[in-house]
């Protein structure tokens, strides 16, 4: 407890001293961010959990494209079970010459088995709860249908082929899928008029929903009972094994905002790096007195690290209070793909907090502590004695370990989390030999230039690895910001501006084959011109070369989330417009089981020429060869398909058909009699699509920005820590200097200059990355032209000269305040 | 009084000069009434006890720091009124130093330390007369060597061209041999005399070093702040 009371007295002393200022800097920000996440995740996967008993709205869902055999149900019944059954389709509404695309759910009675329904006769006014879904011949509707199609509760809405009355406000269902991409508004039906509406034909995109509830023995047995009949494209889900998920964007949203916390982590922890260095060389003449005196190396280790983790438990305690605050930002940023209510914060979510500020520590902060065990008191004869480095294996090797268990922690996947990891070191290192480069290159041409800017570049150079990472930590996070920044901007206007002014802005799906000849007919009168029709049924591709499908694909990929719906699958005797084969042949004659493979789905699944693929369409298999892989462009707003199957391969399914048209903004009203003519038929227009994109995507670069601005100020800690270190040799060099007699001016320059260049180059490489992973990713992922941006290379430099200039300069302010003198005594 | 007529050959007027710093426990008084005249061309050595205040006072006489009271004059014009650039370009142009621990810029190879002072009052020769002088010193095949890589009578040798090459009116040197071994010392000091008579140049020496002391035409001896 003495030695504790010591440590502590030691440390207020050294308040002063700047440096554990800076490293308490550093921890809070890192701390801050990364609790500010943790809160954020934490609320959103307990408003889910608490969400659990009603998500599903029953104890145990079959989930299915196609209805169950009857046998199934047959076998609920007995066990007993208690059974309701829920179908959701997109269908195209319209009233009062508007359209409106809305998402049906016919609901049957015992709806909802779990959870209440609330629904509202006026605006939200008075919600009345309800047991049971509308009764026949009555919808209930979300407020957004009303105002969009300008209706009022008690009139008529047609859905496909009935009219039903609008009776109530549908306000909250317990079962309501809370996915980014559900837009569109809900209108619940009772499960009795499904087959008036005439919309589901054989091929329609539906989803089913079984439910079932009862006793635990019971339900446990059904589900041992049903698992081997399962077909692929069929999911059991129940309250023990499925917690309700987040939509796949916001899911991936806290995924990218953890990585960016991250980001935050690795340059707030170089700072603490270097503080921590400079600590500890500054503390081997004190502790070589004290081992004089008689104290012992492990003493004295426990003598400084208790410092340190008052310090961590100080700047994380301070982090977690701050970040308490700084998720209330995520959530207003989000706060439109989020839930309505949200579970208050938990306080063990801020334990994270405390736990990443000491491991931070642990990891970046230890190292040079360790030195301080092995200062040799002989130190104070021989001042020059300074004890060994400690192994550059331990210091990389803990920092790189601490970041790798939070990369995996926020990706849950290893191998994701060693290309990140891998792929992060990489681009460190070139930007450190790039930074290596460019400041050797100013040292060569330091003696051709002026005065100031040869001591402004000579304070560059000097501390060539100081400056290599004050440069790198700006570097990577101005490339991510501008990354964030122009791959938003570049999908949105790149997208809009490469389309051909006629390109298609409408999609129409779900046309059965025999009003086929009458839509094309109904077309070409109204003179629309439109792309080709193909057919279109609903399969999942489950196997590649009998090897199953999850077994192939990486988290996040393209396969992924193609392997985990239900693909539009088609056949054609003509490859697509806008195809073109990139490695086999396209058929020509009439064999069957044949496919052709879109080329990014082919590389990510690695499927190959030849290759035996297995699908289920329904509850049938299919099996294809690979006969060849396209490459397409997705943007091309024509129908596009990942798999085009040769003539008669899927003769034996139901189909609908699907095709695009320009219709331009003055004949809009075309569509209300395509929909009047034409019930079943799902128009999707692509604006709308495109704004909701928008809105999606600027939300989340927000979000992420709002984290990159911790960065930065990380990026300032570095750069303060840098000069934290150099500030003895700084201040005698500007002593000796205006003895010989610099004036202020002249110093004040260099310093401006040393920083601005600092900012300048950080700025300049960060665009060179930023483009140059902007056009890898055009050109090989997103397949969208590349354009340099030469603004970028404006600002980007300009802005970086000016903030990292006048914050250099700020730091060393009271260096020209020291008398000449007094400096050149004290050495 | 006019020092511009009255003190023509005076390059050195100090009168009633003070110098005082507070501390935690009071005012410390470290020079006090400190009145001194030296002539151009003149070599004088300041000698005293450590704490005595000598450091103190050609840190003062040579504009490095600020007295807390009395004047200054230098080259005959009034140091203590001016503001710290002001005293920066009279150091430029009048003044040069030889400090104990030489006091070369690190980074800077010998020549560039030597063309410094130069550079910084524009001088367009600052190359060639650094060479001269480096030359001069002995220091001719070491021009691009650092100061981690020259000996301490090397970088001694380097300090004493650094610090004739503005052609100074007045060389301040403090304890110019105290951190070099006797012989290396002696070396030094003679290359110190050599330049200054070659220079005419008004010598202000602090030193322990009585023998060295004897070397000047006139020592002032300091003792608790004050002149004995």
């Amino acid at each position: 407890m003495k030695r504790f009371n010591l440590a502590l007295r030691m440390l207020w002393r050294d308040r002063r001293s700047g440096e554990l200022t800076l490293l308490l800097a550093a921890l809070i920000i890192a701390v801050t961010s990364s609790s500010a996440i943790a809160l954020f995740s934490d609320r959103l996967q307990r408003t889910m959990t608490m969400q659990t008993a009603e998500f599903l709205a029953a104890d145990l869902v079959i989930a299915t494209a196609h209805p169950i055999p009857e046998n199934w149900l047959a076998k609920a019944q007995t066990l007993p079970l208690t059974q309701a059954r829920t179908v959701e389709f997109s269908s195209v509404l319209m009233e009062h010459d508007e359209l409106l695309l809305a998402s049906i759910k016919a609901v049957s009675p015992g709806y909802p088995l779990r959870g209440q329904l609330k629904t509202a006769t006026q605006n939200y006014a008075s919600e009345t709860i309800s047991h049971q879904g509308p009764q026949p011949g009555t919808v209930w509707v979300e407020k957004r249908v009303l105002s969009a199609l300008k209706l009022a509760l008690g009139d008529k809405l047609t859905v496909g082929e009935k009219a039903f009355t609008v009776t109530r406000l549908l306000t909250y269902e317990p079962d309501k899928q809370g996915d980014f991409y559900s837009f569109s508004p809900r209108v619940m039906m009772n499960d009795a008029d499904l087959a008036a509406t005439q919309v589901i034909q054989p091929g329609s995109h539906v989803h089913y929903f079984f439910q079932f509830i009862g006793a635990n023995d019971a339900l446990a047995e059904f589900k041992q009972w049903l698992k081997p009949q399962l077909t692929p494209a069929q999911r059991i889900m129940d309250i023990h094994d499925d917690r309700p998920e987040l939509g796949s964007a916001l899911d991936r949203a806290q995924r990218y905002l953890g990585l960016s916390s991250i980001l935050v982590i690795v340059i707030a922890g170089v700072a603490i790096a270097m503080t921590a260095r400079r600590y500890s060389e500054r503390h081997f003449d004190n502790i070589a007195l004290l081992r004089c005196l008689g104290c012992k190396q492990n003493e004295m280790l426990w003598l400084y690290g208790s410092q340190f983790i008052v310090l961590g438990l100080l700047g994380s305690a301070v982090g977690c209070l701050l970040g308490w605050f700084a998720q209330f930002g995520l959530f207003l940023l989000l706060k439109d793909l989020l839930p309505q209510t949200v579970a208050k914060p938990g306080l063990l979510a801020l334990l994270f907090g405390f736990v990443i500020g000491l491991a931070m520590l642990l990891g970046f902060a230890l190292p040079p502590l360790l030195r301080l065990k092995h200062v040799s008191p002989l130190r104070v004869l021989r001042r020059e004695l300074a004890p060994v480095p400690v192994s550059g294996w331990l210091v990389y090797g803990l920092a790189l370990g601490i970041v790798g268990v939070l990369v995996w922690q926020y990706t849950d996947d290893l191998k994701m989390t060693a290309t990140l990891l891998v792929s992060g070191l990489l681009s460190v290192l070139v930007l450190g030999i790039l930074v290596y480069g460019v400041l050797g290159l100013i040292r060569k041409l330091l003696p051709f230039m002026h005065l100031g800017w040869r001591f402004g570049l000579q304070g560059l150079t000097r501390n060539r690895r100081g400056s290599v990472s004050q440069i790198v930590a700006f570097s990577m996070t101005l490339v991510a910001m501008i990354l964030s920044f122009t791959v938003r901007n570049d999908l949105l206007n790149d997208w809009q501006q490469q389309l051909p002014a006629n390109a298609p802005n409408q999609f129409a799906l779900n046309i059965f084959p025999e009003q086929l000849a009458d839509f094309q007919q109904e077309l070409q009168q109204q003179a629309i011109v439109g792309s080709r029709f193909y057919p279109v049924v609903r399969g999942r591709l489950i196997a590649v070369n009998n090897t199953p499908v999850q077994k192939i694909v990486s988290k996040d990929s393209q396969g992924e989330s193609a392997t985990h719906r239900e693909l539009s699958l088609t056949w054609t005797e003509q490859l697509p417009d806008g195809n073109k084969i990139v490695t086999g042949d396209w058929w020509t004659d009439k064999r069957t089981n044949l496919v052709s493979v879109e080329q990014k789905l082919a590389d990510n699944l690695k499927i190959k020429l030849g290759d035996e693929l297995d699908f289920t369409v329904g509850s049938q298999p299919l099996k294809a060869k690979v006969a060849s892989i396209r490459a397409l462009r997705w943007d091309s707003m024509k129908p596009n398909f990942y798999m085009v199957f040769s003539p008669g391969t899927l003769a034996q399914f139901p189909s609908t058909y699907l095709t695009s048209f320009y219709l331009p903004k003055e004949q809009k009203n075309i569509l209300n009699g395509l929909v009047k003519q034409f019930p079943n038929l799902t128009v999707l227009e692509v604006d709308a699509i495109l704004q909701q994109f928008k809105t999606i995507l600027l939300q989340l670069t927000q979000a992420i920005n709002y984290l990159l601005y911790f960065a930065l100020l990380a990026g300032f800690t570095v750069l303060f820590a840098a000069v934290y270190a150099s500030l003895d040799t700084r201040i005698h060099e500007s002593a000796l200097m205006r003895t010989l007699g610099a004036n202020r001016r002249l110093l004040t320059t260099a310093h401006l200059i040393e920083f601005g260049s600092l900012g300048f180059i950080a700025g300049i490489l960060a665009v060179v990355m930023a483009e140059a992973i902007t056009y890898a990713l055009y050109t090989r992922v997103m397949l969208m032209d590349y354009h340099p941006n030469a603004y970028l290379w404006l600002i980007v430099p300009t802005v970086g000269s000016l903030c990292v200039g006048l914050g250099g300069w700020w730091g060393l302010r009271d260096v020209l305040d020291k008398a000449p003198l007094k400096v050149l005594r004290e050495l | 009084m006019n020092p511009q007529t009255n003190l023509s050959n005076t390059v050195i007027l100090a009168e009633n000069l003070g110098k005082a710093v507070t501390t935690s426990e009071g005012t410390l008084q470290i020079l006090s009434a400190i009145n001194l005249t030296i002539q151009s061309g003149e070599s004088i050595a300041i000698v005293g006890e450590s704490g005595s205040g000598k450091s103190t006072l050609i840190g003062l006489l040579a504009g490095l720091d600020t007295p807390t009271s009395g004047t200054i004059h230098l080259n005959g014009e009034l140091l203590t009124a001016m503001d710290e650039d002001g005293r920066a370009a009279i150091r430029n142009q009048a003044i040069g130093f030889v400090f104990q621990s030489f006091q070369l810029l690190q980074g800077l190879t010998a020549l560039e330390n030597v063309m410094l002072p130069l550079e910084l009052s524009g001088n367009k020769q600052a190359k060639a007369s650094a060479e001269a002088l480096l030359e001069r010193v002995g220091l001719a095949h070491r021009l691009h060597h650092t100061p981690k890589q020259l000996s301490g009578g090397e970088q001694q040798r380097v300090a004493l061209a650094r610090a004739f090459v503005t052609r100074p009116a007045i060389l301040f040197a403090d304890e110019p041999t105290g951190n070099l071994d006797r012989k290396t010392g002696a070396h030094i000091i003679d290359l110190l005399f050599e330049l200054n008579q070659e220079n005419n140049t008004t010598l202000v020496l602090v030193t322990h070093d009585h023998g060295l002391a004897t070397r000047c035409q006139r020592t002032i001896e300091l003792a608790a702040g004050g002149m004995l």
